[in-house]
């Protein structure tokens, strides 16, 4: 629940940006450059002299959008490969399996890093670095949902009633599916979350101006001796995300699986 | 004695002679200012030698010992010590002495040579070698000891990989390339112990230069006969330098202790100097911890030492001229329209901008930073481009981009790189923000893809750094932006009147009027705003107060040792409370 209500409050944050930051992120103060959380800035200024708090408003945004948006694009391609995979069998099942075999097989982080590098660094393009490495899980969650419940004695009777292929797969299988991929998608948004830091924080993700934590914290990181709090607010925004959306997930998990109760 | 002249194509054969020997032009022609600026004494001059001043209630150290390196110096173990068979083993310099030596203003003075004369056109060289000259084993360093040293360079044998920076000496090209065998034949010969008779392939006037620098050290010939590649050894090396190497455990440190034999030794205060071998990562944390007494600072480190009032004194500046600009391409829109690109130059608020270097940039208004021959402090030139946010969108207007509306996608591209270059970057997208409402996008390249795509000219917007390879206005103008340039361009941005003057400036050989010429092509530039100068470079090294006599050069700035000038050891001395 408190996994949720963060959440929630992170969403809000996200959306009304404009209205909550103190500063735009982009509005600089040269005369205040590296300086400790005061009363005019509560979580102190950056190498720029701009306002850290501003900065990590509009950085929710960001991890908001990456988080969301790369799950929209992971299950509109994992969940049609798992589901055919699954209903369908025989050559076509081992054929994409093997497939999302070789993709499990590549160290996340590294292919992502290679994509980005290929694509050069911006949103749109960690939307499609996180899409394309993302939908593995979830392709293989569908595939086993999928593998169990085509079996069941109602989709036979589905069956039995004439029903075609596409009325079988999206009335009866894909929904009482369902469940298993919520919770994948719920703990998937951390996990988009942390790699944009990830990337931000090497430098390939968002390009500046546009705020990233992972950025804030790539770039604070060498004054870490001099200027602590340049790094250690975005750190600990990125943590707080990280431990709501898992606690979230658990929660979905738990409250939609019968089997635990 | 008359120095004879150095004539320019005595000049071009200099450069091509250390090019070959795979020295940048960077060097070549600093080397080549101490050349131009060489005092009547000529190549006889003499360098003051500094003797330890001490403060009241200061007395030297009862333990002359320095401990120096990081923030980059020795971040590798060095691959030898054998600067006769390989100028870039990334040794330590100062284990060795040649017969001439770079002083802090970068001109060759005698060192193991006391007196060095020639003929009426400079092509036979004459070294007289001091009497007093010594190996760290005691025995003497003569004539005989270049003579051998030289030709071991030379020595096909040898493979030597810049052996071509001794191609100057007669029949030296012809022996290294195997055409002659009988090494006697080679222009270097010892009339008795300790004169040296260099024959040269022509008159060259600026062997002495040559002759001071680093590849032109001596080996030790016992030694090497003995040991093979394994001569640079602590535990086999005889040198000939104000140090000796008494300790190198690999990728550790070194240890060079004083070598009493050297002829200079009674000016040598330091006894002993360790040079750690640590990764730049580190930064100044060894020398925070007391491991090291002075050490090269990176950005974060500088701010820290100076947000110390007690760390913030030993923190110095040393020259490094380099200029930070922004290149609006001139093919690529918005910045094909002349009045964008005059927005763009009186936008940038020069002053704010370096403030995120922390030190490491100050205010640029030209390309040649101050103190280095060109450099123009011109009202004229000063108010063309100078920052006024009204004047910057002023020029906007009968544009599409009246009042900052109607940007297109901008991207500014800048290479992965340290000193600070991205602060820097950003903070010049943030002034363009404030007062064009220009919103850019800041790209970081990795090297080999910003060079390629900068060379073709496809990078829309680019904030770049030209790093001064010597101190003439030929480098920082025609080596950069010369428009017929065929390779490594920059700018799309041509000019024909610009370039007029840039070969009236090469072309003329009084200084005055040079110097005229670039002054009039800064002019044209600006106007045209082919480049927009926003920072020059500057760098730092910080020193405990009990490390002093680092000496400085003629515009009083703190010199530190690199692969031409090397004394910085021989005159640092250590204090302590008396």
């Amino acid at each position: 629940m408190a996994g949720g209500g963060v959440v929630v409050m992170l969403i809000l944050i996200a959306v009304f940006a404009d209205v909550l930051s103190p500063y735009t992120y982009t509005k600089t103060n040269f005369g205040r450059l590296n300086e400790a959380p005061s009363r005019d800035y509560p979580l102190g200024t950056d190498q720029l002299g701009r306002d850290m708090l501003s900065r990590m408003i509009y950085g929710a945004r960001v991890s908001m959008i990456v988080g969301l948006g790369a799950q929209v694009i992971v299950v509109l391609i994992g969940v049609p490969i798992g589901a055919l995979s699954g209903y369908l069998g025989g050559r076509v099942d081992l054929f994409l399996t093997r497939f999302v075999d070789v993709m499990y097989a590549f160290p996340r982080l590294l292919f992502v890093i290679l994509v980005m590098s290929a694509l050069g660094a911006g949103l749109l393009n960690i939307f499609i670095a996180i899409g394309l490495t993302g939908w593995v899980g979830i392709a293989r969650q569908t595939r086993a949902q999928v593998l169990s419940i085509k079996e069941k004695e109602f989709v036979e009777g589905a069956r039995a009633l004439g029903a075609g292929f596409r009325r079988l797969l999206f009335r009866h299988v894909l929904p009482n599916a369902l469940t298993p991929i919520v919770v994948a998608v719920t703990f998937g948004i951390p996990e988009a979350i942390f790699t944009e830091a990830a990337l931000s924080f090497i430098g390939v993700g968002i390009n500046p101006p546009t705020p990233s934590w992972g950025q804030m914290v790539g770039e604070g990181q060498q004054y870490l001796r001099s200027s602590w709090h340049l790094c250690v607010f975005p750190s600990i925004a990125i943590a707080i995300t990280m431990l709501s959306f898992t606690f979230l997930g658990d929660g979905v998990r738990d409250a939609l699986d019968p089997k635990l109760k | 004695m008359n120095t004879p002249r150095v004539s320019d194509r005595q000049l071009a054969l200099l450069e091509h002679r250390l090019a070959a020997g795979g020295l940048g032009r960077r060097d070549f022609l600093r080397i080549a200012a101490g050349l131009a600026t060489m005092s009547a004494a000529g190549f006889n001059a003499r360098s003051v030698s500094a003797a330890p001043k001490l403060g009241p209630g200061e007395k030297l150290a009862r333990e002359q010992h320095l401990r120096w390196g990081g923030g980059g110096n020795w971040q590798q173990d060095p691959a030898s010590h054998d600067f006769n068979k390989d100028l870039y083993c990334t040794g330590v310099p100062a284990l060795f002495a040649g017969l001439m030596r770079f002083n802090a203003d970068f001109q060759a003075v005698p060192d193991i040579a006391e007196k060095i004369s020639t003929n009426a056109d400079g092509s036979v060289w004459t070294f007289v070698v001091r009497k007093d000259s010594r190996w760290s084993d005691n025995g003497p360093c003569t004539a005989r000891d270049f003579e051998w040293s030289w030709k071991r360079q030379l020595d096909p044998a040898t493979a030597a990989p810049y052996a071509s920076f001794l191609y100057d000496i007669k029949n030296g090209e012809a022996f290294n390339k195997k055409q002659i065998t009988d090494a006697r034949e080679v222009g270097v010969r010892t009339k008795d112990d300790w004169t040296l008779e260099v024959t040269l392939e022509g008159p060259r006037g600026y062997f002495p230069v040559l002759a001071a620098y680093l590849a032109a050290f001596p080996a030790h010939r016992a030694a090497v006969e003995k040991y093979g590649d394994k001569w640079t050894e602590a535990a086999n090396i005889v040198s000939n330098g104000a140090f000796a190497l008494e300790a190198w455990e690999h990728n550790k440190f070194m240890v060079l202790r004083k070598n009493k034999h050297y002829w200079r030794a009674k000016d040598t205060t330091l006894e002993k100097v360790t040079i750690p071998i640590i990764p730049i990562a580190a930064g100044a944390i060894p020398y925070d911890n007391n491991e090291l007494d002075m050490t090269l600072l990176q950005v974060a480190d500088l701010r820290r030492f100076q947000s110390n009032p007690k760390t913030e004194k030993e923190a110095f500046r040393f020259p490094y001229p380099g200029t930070w600009y922004l290149l609006p391409q001139v093919t690529k829109p918005p910045f094909d329209n002349i009045k964008v690109r005059r927005a763009v130059a009186h936008a940038v608020d020069r002053e704010n901008v370096v403030k995120v270097s922390q030190g490491f940039a100050i205010p640029a208004h030209s390309m040649i930073p101050p103190g280095f021959p060109g450099a123009v402090d011109d009202p004229k030139i000063r108010a063309i481009q100078k920052f006024d946010p009204k004047l910057a969108m002023a020029q906007l207007k009968g544009t599409p981009f009246d009042g900052g509306r109607n940007w297109p996608r901008i991207v500014l591209s800048m290479r992965d790189e340290a000193l600070g270059a991205k602060s820097l970057a950003e903070a010049v997208q943030a002034v363009l923000l404030e007062h064009l409402n220009m919103k850019t996008e800041l790209e970081v390249l990795e090297q080999r893809v910003f060079r390629e795509r900068l060379w073709k000219q496809d990078l829309q917007f680019v904030w770049i750094r030209w790093f001064m390879d010597y101190p003439d206005p030929h480098n920082e103008y025609f080596d950069t932006f010369y428009g017929k340039k065929t390779t490594g361009k920059r700018q799309a941005w041509v000019n024909d009147a610009f370039d007029k003057e840039l070969e009236g400036g090469r072309d003329t050989r009084d200084q005055k009027k040079r110097l005229a010429h670039y002054a009039k092509a800064e002019e044209l530039m600006q106007t045209d705003v082919g480049y927009v100068p926003v920072a020059w470079v500057s760098r730092w090294a910080a020193a405990k107060n009990h490390v002093r006599g680092v000496e400085k050069n003629k515009q009083g700035e703190f010199v530190i040792d690199g692969n031409i000038y090397r004394d910085m050891l021989s005159n640092i001395y250590i204090t302590e409370k008396a």
